[in-house]
């Protein structure tokens, strides 16, 4: 009887447990692989025009997740790595894909016209979307998510080299500044975040 | 000594002089690029691999296709801002590999006259100190 107790008793015990861990792991948020912005911050408005003269304004892109990248379309090494590892990510999405939106803004207006970006995220893909404008209109875009940009001195070609944050923004569902990456990361572990800020919040977005 | 370590032994061994040069040239190896459009820039990356026992300098590549060259290597600084800094020469020590790869040494294509495909192959000439000139195809590809 006495053992019988006992068992009741250990079994009621490690139902507890269970219990107990499931609930935390339940809880906790997702983990992701990008850094997290602690707490999230709504996202700037972005309004700059498309080549097709459009206007693509950011707090439209509400339900769609959204991967900022700033470059230049001179730059022949880091921004091209970068697209390519964006483009690897969002084609491994699968029918996911119309889900996520990869946005290319210049730090170099007075060479990147929004036609000129958008041919070349062509390259890359034609889903993307490449924008510019005026140094105005790009300066607040800049200050508002931390974009350092600096003009290199001019070769006697009259070229020159732009220095910049290289970090890859990730825009929630939701409007927020969600995660962001380093430069280098690998495709994988953006695709791993991206399949977990789509299925994210349910349908609210 | 255990079979074990003899084989990690030997395993260490063998990736050791998977990171040397297997001949005993100054060779270049593995040249890619990435397709772009014409007029635009573009990258070209390689390995140069130094069998020799002597130290080389690369001092300058050429193409065709484009209207200059430049020796560059990408870099970051501080707060994840990366930026690109002309060499006058790339170092390439004896019994040594150089990587030029995405993210580092690369040579900057300015101005291509034509676009590049994936598939496409076009020659780049490099000039070392020692070795000479060393042409080799550039492969196009995606990565």
């Amino acid at each position: 009887m006495d053992r019988k107790l006992a068992w009741v008793g250990l079994a009621s015990l490690a139902l507890i447990a269970l219990a107990i861990v499931a609930t935390l792991m339940l809880g906790k948020p997702p983990q992701f692989r990008g850094t997290t912005y602690d707490p999230l911050v709504p996202a700037p408005e972005i309004a700059l025009k498309k080549a097709n003269g459009e206007e693509y304004r950011l707090t439209d892109q509400k339900g769609k997740v959204v991967l900022l990248y700033f470059g230049y379309t001179y730059c022949p090494d880091i921004c091209p790595t970068t697209l390519a590892t964006l483009k690897q990510a969002y084609t491994n999405l699968g029918s996911d894909a119309n889900k996520v939106e990869i946005v290319f803004i210049t730090v170099d207006p007075d060479r990147d016209t929004p036609q000129s970006m958008q041919r070349y995220v062509n390259q890359f893909d034609a889903s993307f979307i490449g924008l510019s404008g005026s140094t105005a209109d790009l300066q607040p875009v800049w200050t508002e998510y931390g974009i350092f940009r600096e003009l290199g001195p001019k070769d006697a070609s009259g070229n020159y080299i732009v220095s910049h944050t290289a970090r890859i923004l990730v825009v929630d569902k939701q409007g927020n500044l969600h995660l962001s990456y380093p430069y280098g990361e690998q495709w994988q572990d953006i695709l791993f975040d991206l399949r977990l800020l789509i299925n994210q919040g349910g349908s609210q977005g | 000594m255990s079979w074990k370590k003899v084989f990690g032994t030997l395993l260490a061994l063998l990736l050791l002089v998977g990171c040397q040069p297997k001949s005993s040239t100054l060779e270049v190896q593995n040249a890619w690029a990435r397709p772009s459009i014409a007029g635009q820039n573009d990258a070209v990356y390689f390995v140069i691999a130094n069998g020799t026992s002597q130290d080389d300098t690369l001092l300058s590549a050429s193409v065709e296709i484009a209207s200059s060259t430049e020796l560059h290597m990408s870099m970051s600084e501080a707060n994840d801002v990366m930026t690109m800094k002309p060499m006058q020469e790339v170092a390439v020590p004896a019994h040594q590999n150089v990587e030029f790869a995405p993210g580092g040494y690369h040579v900057m294509l300015v101005g291509l006259a034509k676009p590049l495909e994936a598939g496409d192959t076009f020659p780049i000439r490099l000039i070392f100190k020692t070795a000479g000139q060393i042409q080799v195809q550039v492969t196009v590809k995606e990565q």
